[in-house]
């Protein structure tokens, strides 16, 4: 009799601690701001992502506390990404990605950053997309009309590229590039797409590999000019550059992925919250619009997919970087 | 004649209700965050973009612009009244500012501030009225190596300041730069001067952190050691006579207002300068091209008047490259910029005839901010003057308190604010040592600017330093570097002219 007593006291009192554990997983809603830490300076890409995203959920009262965006630009993305590691288990700091999240930890090892066990992956929103662009009225590049007039001249002499920097995208492209195609350019990093833009148009460099969004007033205007989108297919934005796939490059592929990670070891409930108000962000008409007309691929991925495709995105970017050393 | 009818059109549009509204809700806004140290126009703009998304692209840009343009204006009052600048643009104006202060001569002071700022940011709006077009050529012709010789440009006016050991001149530039270079390097991205691996110094040393740390706690030291805590703030009845003085002050003061106009414009439309360059490069010239250069730094209006004028100058010549080429001309038009794409707008050269209702809506609106502004400020200086009533046993704890809420917002980490204090006791020593403090700030600014064109520069020339004196192919870079040439060596000559120039 005892024996049965205790056991279904036991029985009885787990029952309890499952009913209880079940009743107190009311579904999560931020209790404060919620920080949403940008890897990058302000006015670039990601920033400008970042504060469309807090945009379109403050216009829509999409979450009940306020998204603080706050930019922490040092080291790479280096800074921002110790700053969330540390965060570990908070409820309420979300990170923006740049492919920096990709290539920081591996050419940074002293951070101590492991990108598979110190982040949450919610999702992927957007994909940005590159081309080659160079000036119409460029002195260097007189004359070039296709991408592999491009390649020809560049193979003769020193073109020079303008970038970002610091290991970033672009420089990391331009790296694949060289090595693909067997020429060679000089790099000059600027400060952020816009100034890169600008170097391009006011003669200091030959050809830039830009997103669409940093190029498109001197594209509008006709004062650059793209050769090729590295994209198996052609992007209404840009209706006449071609494909790299059409031009017979598959290989020339590349994107910068536009996703949101929290920090490790928050709850399942946490994660869903975040993940539901992204997607909501996701689809709502003036998110769409924006990121259509500005040349940027909508792909939104979640869950094992988008675990996948970062391991997959971590281990190229690990190749592309030991190359280009 | 065209230019005119569509300027009119765009003052117009300032004038509609929500317009009208949103500028001096803006301004006002403006003058807090640029009074409140640690807030300054980049994030009062920063924190106000969503709200944006609400009304028309041209409200939401002359709300934005006249916060901007508050924040220049407001950040004068924080620098004369505390010791503290109130925003990055403002730190020049402590030079001068805070010595009037406490001369008594505080009305003079914020008198200068505001007149400069009127007086730089309408010089300037006409001139972006007039030659928009052909300056954006020029921006987009000034490169790499033409910055850098602007660059060395303001350093040498530091180090021919009269009257300062230019040796220990030297000395507090070099280490500005070497507090510079802490961070992230430039071109390849890797960590340097990591100290003890500190992940806090990945985003380098902020120059609100320098700044705050020497003016506002190693000030307050020093004024504590001076006094012994009985401070004693004098005049303050504000009168019709002291009003008078005041202006008469300013008579003065024309050329710190040309230096100051011309030259914040200018810096302005270059990329990536923006108004805190321009103020300390144009008091750094006044300063210099001034007759009484030696009474710089003890308190006069043209010290006050020359930064104050030029960072309104720069932060509308900024918006030139923005609206023009899409590129930012400061850390705040960066923010707007990613605000105009928001709102569905495409900068750079189709943009003024694309969207002429946008562009010329908000250059109207600057003439009306400009003058709101003005109005507000004189309005507001009684006010502003009480602060000096307040008994410093009360004033430094509050002064203490806001430099270490303005060493934590920028960055919003703890790390600098105990670099903060650190860099204050060590303003104060260097001060109880004689050295000049204001030559470390100024390089801390432009070092990292001066170090990336540099670099840039030599990238194209495969390491060859002929790139910055070749008339030939860079010719606005070579002037520009022998003026500074000119200007480095002015002080050995410059007493030896004026003793000449005396006698005849």
């Amino acid at each position: 009799m005892t024996l049965i007593k205790k056991i279904s006291l036991v029985i009885v009192s787990l029952s309890l601690v499952a009913v209880s554990s079940v009743s107190s997983a009311k579904p999560f809603s931020p209790k404060k701001p919620i920080e949403l830490i940008i890897p990058a300076g302000q006015g670039g890409g990601a920033d400008e992502i970042a504060r469309l995203v807090q945009g379109v959920i403050e216009k829509n009262d999409y979450a009940s506390k306020p998204v603080i965006p706050i930019n922490k630009k040092g080291g790479s993305g280096g800074e921002a990404m110790t700053y969330v590691k540390k965060k570990a288990g908070d409820e309420h700091t979300l990170i923006i990605t740049l492919n920096n999240v990709l290539t920081t930890p591996v050419n940074q090892p002293e951070l101590g950053i492991d990108f598979f066990n110190d982040f949450t992956p919610l999702a992927r929103l957007i994909t940005d997309t590159f081309l080659v662009w160079i000036a119409t009225e460029g002195k260097n590049t007189q004359g070039v009309e296709t991408f592999d007039d491009f390649i020809a001249l560049a193979k003769q002499g020193n073109l020079v590229a303008g970038g970002t920097g610091s290991m970033s995208e672009d420089e990391l492209l331009l790296g694949m590039m060289r090595g693909q195609f067997g020429f060679d350019a000089k790099y000059v990093p600027y400060d952020g797409g816009g100034a890169v833009a600008k170097g391009l148009v006011g003669g200091e460099s030959d050809f830039t590999l830009n997103n669409p969004s940093e190029q498109m007033g001197f594209y509008q205007s006709g004062d650059s000019k793209a050769l090729v989108m590295m994209t198996p297919e052609r992007n209404p934005a840009f209706p006449e550059v071609p494909s790299s796939y059409e031009l017979g490059y598959p290989d020339l592929e590349y994107y910068m992925m536009r996703a949101f990670m929290a920090p490790a070891g928050i709850d399942a409930e946490v994660e869903k919250y975040y993940t539901g108000l992204l997607h909501t962000v996701y689809h709502d008409d003036e998110f769409q619009t924006f990121n259509i007309d500005d040349g940027k691929l909508m792909s939104w991925l979640e869950g094992y997919g988008l675990k996948d495709f970062l391991a997959i995105e971590y281990e190229k970017h690990g190749e592309i970087i030991k190359n280009f050393n | 004649m065209e230019t005119f009818a569509l300027l009119l059109q765009g003052m117009a549009t300032s004038f509609e209700l929500l317009n009208l509204g949103l500028l001096i809700f803006g301004c006002l806004i403006g003058l807090f965050v640029g009074a409140m140290p640690g807030l300054g126009s980049v994030n009062g703009v920063a924190i106000l973009i969503p709200i944006t998304f609400i009304v028309p692209p041209t409200a939401a840009i002359i709300f934005l612009a006249a916060v901007y343009y508050g924040a220049m204006y407001g950040g004068a009052i924080s620098s004369v009244m505390l010791g503290i600048p109130g925003a990055s643009t403002a730190v020049a104006t402590v030079f001068d500012g805070r010595p009037l202060a406490v001369k008594g001569e505080a009305m003079t002071a914020l008198t200068a501030a505001a007149v400069g700022s009127f007086v730089g940011g309408t010089v300037s709006v006409i001139l972006f009225t007039l030659f928009a077009p052909p300056l954006a050529e020029v921006a987009l012709r000034f490169n790499a190596p033409e910055t850098f010789a602007l660059m060395v440009m303001a350093f040498a006016t530091f180090v021919g300041l009269g009257g300062d050991d230019i040796p220990k001149t030297i000395f507090s530039i070099l280490i500005g730069l070497v507090l510079s270079t802490i961070g992230l390097d430039l071109i390849t991205g890797k960590p340097r001067l990591i100290f003890f691996g500190i992940p806090g110094f990945l985003h380098g040393i902020n120059f609100l952190v320098l700044a705050i740390g020497i003016y506002g706690i190693g000030e307050m030291l020093w004024t504590l050691e001076e006094t012994k805590g009985k401070v004693q703030m004098s005049k303050l009845s504000v009168n019709m006579k002291e009003v008078g003085r005041a202006f008469s002050a300013l008579k003065k003061t024309i050329m710190a207002m040309n230096i100051g106009s011309f030259l914040g414009f200018f810096v302005g439309i270059l990329p990536a300068a923006g108004a805190t360059p321009a103020s300390l490069m144009s008091y750094g010239i006044t300063k210099q091209l001034s007759r009484n250069s030696k009474e710089f730094g003890n308190g006069v209006p043209a010290g006050v008047v020359a930064p104050e004028c030029a960072n309104n100058s720069a932060s509308t010549g900024s918006m030139l490259p923005m609206l023009t080429l899409g590129i930012p001309g400061s850390p705040t038009t960066a923010i707007l910029l990613g605000g105009m794409i928001l709102w569905g707008l495409t900068p750079g050269p189709l943009l003024f005839t694309q969207q002429p209702e946008f562009v010329w809506g908000l250059i109207g609106s600057l003439y009306i901010a400009n003058f709101f502004t003005l109005v507000l400020n004189i309005a507001l200086i009684p006010a502003f003057l009480m602060v000096l009533r307040i008994p410093f046993a009360i004033l430094a704890p509050v002064i203490f308190v806001l430099c270490v809420t303005g060493g934590y917002a920028p960055t919003q980490s703890l790390h600098d604010v105990w670099l903060m204090l650190l860099f204050g006791f060590g303003g104060y020593m260097l001060r109880k040592l004689d050295y000049p403090v204001a030559p470390a700030v100024l390089s801390i600014v432009l070092g990292p600017l001066a170090e990336k064109a540099m670099r840039q520069s030599l990238i194209l020339s495969d390491g060859s330093m002929g790139i910055f004196f070749d008339f030939a192919s860079k010719p606005i870079a070579a002037v520009i570097m022998y003026i500074a040439i000119v200007l480095l060596i002015m002080p050995a000559f410059g007493p030896l002219y004026r003793r000449f120039f005396k006698k005849t």
